[in-house]
């Protein structure tokens, strides 16, 4: 073992024992994390990289067996250490910040319980001097007043400061290593930012040795140095960081590369996908385990495994492709693959959006006001309101064939205003009218008729499919629900697995057995069934790994050049956005603060908050880190609304007039729409 | 934590089972019922229940109601397997015409209350607020009353009847079943399919109906079975003090009473009217835990 690695894996295989077999979830797995390096392992969901943690920490679910490997940490092999020497090892030696702080803090101990609890081995150390220590670690981690707030428990820290609370547990023992499992996913784009910063700045303090597992590109570019490239359980390329993302040689990684929004810089009718799906691990695979879907494979790939081929010092690969003896690259050898689907969609046929008709949908004024206590309640707190504005004075129209995106972050009131919209959510004030009629006055019966033409996709692609039944029973609802004749269902079933690429052996299969993208599709299906005018899709892409992102955005946008649908995006997640809409609007606190062109909102941002979240999304490139926190702070409680301008708070360019009054919206020269006394162009 | 390696493992190797992967998983849960042996115990006891009761007759050695005063409170004999009773009746006979009356109590009065309190759980979980309340309402006054004082104040009322301990039966565990359907209902209401579902236009009906009903039914049925033997134990209590099923008719609660009369002359009458009601309670209640136990993934993990 190299004294410079604080961690070694060699060979690593851990196998799943399920009832069908054994799953090789891992295998051959082998890599280093040097001393005082940041490390990522990126990859898509099914990839093992989260598996490798649990291995390491010896953490696996019971069904897990290693099946062979060494971990080296710090010169011992943690798959000899007996149970009392991995409790020491866990939190000690090396402590994980978990995904979701929500769920991997304790709901019902107060932080200084927690972090006491946790430096329980600390016998010589009293209560009072963990405490010290802890508000120190949380100092240390920007949490601010921790006098108090080290008493308090996790449901009283925002999103954002449970993720800092979730690092300064992890550092309270000085670990030697600090593993992140995708830090930043369940935050917003503006709390990412501040908690990569964050990360970055302790590792530079505490000169630690940091390993961060994530599927987010932008994230592993602005924090690490050294990459691991991680497919189906195999490593199949590592390198330092910008051999990976300037140079990658693997097909898998310049595919993933390819695939990521983000990288796209210019705007796209189609994004590219990597066809095919993951293999089944069942099955340990004879050739290179991305073979079925790497555009190059050549027959060699599909029998021999690849060795390790060493690039340039640390960057390797396991690709037959980069065998010196071999054949070069577009030789007879290659196999002959089905054209991708991102090349069968027609580029030609054009989105037309129909300036002559009046527009389909039309909200003036829209509020939503959600009940938070009774009236009676209300009267015995008479300080608290009663009231909360989700969505307030919202105006915005929709045209035929058009694409209009919400972004805003969590508790933005996006998703509030798309059901809204739809009556799903009962509306306060305000009107919608959809195809020249009033929704907002129309009683429930006729709305439910109405909804044939208006459709909404919802976030969870999985969950917002009924769990009991079959995907064709899932399919052929709209038409049961809204068609009198009820003959020919599976027919039209089959129909609509054509129209969104689902093989008809899906037709059987029920929810739990499909994965995120094929979910999506069905979900897809469904809205489209009974040709709807207008879409309304709720975050369309979360969940979905990036090559599967493109597959499902490639598929709406093509259908709406065929059907002429109008679609209304809510997300958070701009890049994918910015590929897809024609026009955006920025949703803070409920308001709409600027709405317009999208290319011209992303080029330039009038509004600091629209800027803050441009810039806030990371590059997957590691040449164009940022050096700043674009925004501070967080999106604040909707019971608690800022005087003034409910930005200002928040706000880089803040002056005295914007802490007192309120911006009207102004109409800029290039006709976007915003709400701020200093727009950031004239 | 750990398991949501496995969990991502699983997806990605689940993906091309088709239907296959349904009929595994189903077959897993079947292979756990099998395996689970105070489970089959229990099958197999309410098995007999069922057969001995359904072909009373084939069972029976005796006509149940034939009395034989000479031979009047006998012990067991070859000719009357568990002894006669006060009258010279059979006993083993009056045990098995007696599972009759229990089976009758127990599969009208759980199939109708699991049925009424689906609905109103239901109705109560998803319809407007003021009705769960009214609903809420209602379940709690009648469960605020012991089972057999509303028994007893029903009897003073109209008289005892089987059909009477029947509805007092159906009445009183009606809340237990929607208590818990209302609660399941209410996690599902807000969930995104519902929602879809909503979007689409269905009618709320249909969305109960299909869409929540199959999503509830599964921890009620496995109540059901549990409430098995709580509503032969009603039944048997009140017929024993004389407040349900009349004689002659042979019920478990009456033979008991019966018995209790003539405890000092002969034994054999309550143990043969105590055994059957202790293995079907016993029965039920093995079959009911083992069926949670294979539908609850979240008792399995830690096995």
């Amino acid at each position: 073992m190299d004294t410079k690695n604080l961690l070694e894996i060699r060979n690593l295989n851990v196998d799943f024992k399920t009832p069908r077999g054994r799953v090789h979830a891992l295998r051959e797995v082998s890599f280093n994390a040097p001393k005082g390096k940041i490390v990522g392992i990126v990859g898509e969901s099914g990839s093992g990289k989260s598996t490798v943690i649990w291995a390491m920490t010896q953490l696996l679910a019971g069904n897990g067996v290693v099946e062979g490997g060494e971990i080296y940490f710090n010169g011992k092999n943690v798959l000899d250490f007996s149970e009392d020497e991995l409790r020491a090892f866990r939190g000690e030696e090396a402590s994980i910040v978990f995904q979701d702080p929500m769920t991997s803090q304790i709901p019902v101990l107060s932080y200084s319980q927690q972090m006491s609890d946790i430096a329980y081995r600390q016998r010589n150390k009293s209560f009072r001097e963990k405490i010290e220590h802890s508000k120190q670690i949380m100092r240390k981690v920007g949490i601010p007043d921790t006098e108090q707030r080290v008493y308090q428990y996790p449901h009283q820290f925002s999103g954002g400061m449970r993720q800092r609370a979730g690092i300064a547990m992890a550092l309270l023992m000085n670990p030697l290593m600090l593993i992140g499992d995708e830090p930043t996913t369940a935050l917003d784009v503006t709390m990412e930012a501040q908690i990569i910063h964050l990360l970055r700045s302790l590792q530079e303090e505490l000169k630690s040795t940091v390993m961060i597992v994530s599927h987010n590109l932008g994230l592993i570019a602005e924090l690490c140095d050294e990459v691991v490239v991680m497919y189906a359980g195999e490593v199949v390329e590592q390198g330092g960081i910008r051999q990976i993302f300037h140079n990658a040689k693997h097909p898998y990684t310049q595919a993933l590369l390819e695939c990521d929004p983000a990288r796209v810089s210019n705007r796209a009718r189609f994004l590219p996908t990597i066809p095919g799906d993951l293999p089944d691990l069942h099955i340990r695979p004879n050739g290179c385990v991305f073979a079925p879907r790497c555009k190059y494979a050549l027959q060699r790939c599909e029998q021999d495994r690849p060795e390790t081929y060493v690039i340039e010092g640390t960057h390797n690969t396991k690709c037959h492709l980069l065998d010196s003896s071999r054949d070069q690259f577009g030789t007879s050898s290659t196999i002959e693959r089905q054209v991708s689907k991102t090349e069968t969609y027609d580029s030609s046929l054009k989105n037309i959006i129909d300036f002559e008709k009046p527009p389909i949908l039309n909200v003036e004024n829209l509020n939503v006001r959600f009940e938070i206590m009774g009236p009676l309640q209300a009267l015995l707190r008479r300080n608290r309101k009663r009231f909360v504005d989700a969505v307030l004075d919202v105006s915005l129209h929709l045209r035929q064939g058009e694409t209009l995106g919400l972004v805003g972050e969590s508790g933005s009131g996006k998703t509030t205003l798309g059901r809204a919209i739809l009556g799903l959510v009962p509306s306060s004030r305000g009107s919608v009218e959809f195809d020249g009629r009033l929704l907002t006055d129309l009683s429930e019966s006729v709305l439910r008729n109405l909804r044939q033409d208006m459709a909404m996709m919802f976030q969870d692609p999985i969950g917002s499919l009924s769990p009991r039944k079959t995907v064709g029973a899932l399919i052929a609802e709209p038409f049961s629900l809204h068609r009198k004749d009820k003959k020919n269902l599976e027919e039209e079933a089959r129909k609509l697995c054509d129209m969104v690429n689902l093989p008809h052996s899906f037709l059987n299969r029920y929810p739990h057995e499909l994965s995120g993208g094929q979910a999506r599709r069905v979900g897809v299906a469904r809205a489209l069934a009974l040709e709807p005018k207008l879409i309304i899709a709720d975050e369309p892409t979360a969940g979905l790994d990036v090559s599967v992102q493109g597959e499902v955005l490639n598929l709406m946008r093509d259908l709406q050049a065929r059907r002429k649908l109008s679609y209304l995006i809510v997300t958070h997640n701009l890049p994918v956005i910015r590929h897809i809409c024609d026009r955006l609007a920025i949703m803070y606190l409920g308001r709409i603060v600027e709405q317009g062109n999208g290319e011209m909102i992303f080029q330039k941002p009038a509004h600091p908050y629209t800027e803050a979240l441009v810039h806030g999304v990371p590059q997957p490139d590691p040449d164009k880190r940022r050096n700043l926190v674009s925004i501070e702070g967080e999106v604040p409680s909707l019971t608690n609304r800022p005087s003034g301008c409910e930005f200002h708070n928040r706000c880089k360019y803040v002056q005295e007039k914007c802490k007192t009054l309120m911006p009207q919206e102004k109409v800029l020269p290039d006709g976007r729409t915003v709400q701020c006394h200093f727009p950031l162009i004239n | 934590m750990s398991e949501i390696a496995s969990n991502k493992a699983l997806e990605s190797a689940k993906k091309d089972q088709g239907i296959k992967g349904h009929m595994s998983e189903s077959r897993e849960k079947l292979s756990l019922f099998l395996n689970n042996r105070l489970g089959m115990f229990g099958l197999m006891l309410v098995v007999l229940f069922f057969v001995s009761a359904i072909f009373a007759p084939y069972f029976a050695t005796h006509d149940p109601f034939l009395m034989n005063i000479p031979q009047r409170m006998s012990g067991p004999t070859l000719e009357h397997w568990a002894g006669t009773d006060q009258l010279g009746r059979d006993t083993y006979s009056r045990v098995i015409y007696g599972g009759r009356v229990a089976l009758k109590v127990a599969a009208i009065g759980v199939s109708i209350s699991l049925f009424v309190g689906l609905l109103l759980g239901m109705l109560a979980g998803y319809g407007p607020r003021w009705l769960d309340n009214f609903l809420l309402l209602i379940f709690d006054s009648i469960r605020s009353f012991p089972t057999i004082v509303l028994a007893l104040a029903a009897v003073a009322l109209l008289g005892p009847s089987l059909e009477l301990v029947l509805a007092v039966v159906i009445v009183t565990s009606i809340p237990g079943y929607a208590r818990l359907a209302r609660t399941s209902t209410l996690a599902l209401k807000n969930t995104e399919f519902i929602l879809a579902e909503r979007s689409l236009g269905a009618h709320p009906a249909i969305i109960m109906w299909r869409h929540i009903m199959p999503n509830v039914i599964g921890p009620l049925l496995i109540l059901a079975a549990m409430d098995v033997p709580v509503v032969v134990t009603i039944e048997a209590g009140l017929s024993f003090l004389g407040l349900g099923v009349l004689p002659p008719t042979a019920s478990w609660g009456t033979i008991l009473n019966e018995g209790y009369l003539v405890i000092r002359d002969t034994p054999w009458p309550i143990i043969a009217g105590g055994i059957p009601l202790v293995l079907t309670t016993l029965g039920f209640t093995f079959l009911g835990e083992a069926l949670r136990d294979v539908f609850d993934p979240r008792l399995r993990k830690g096995k």
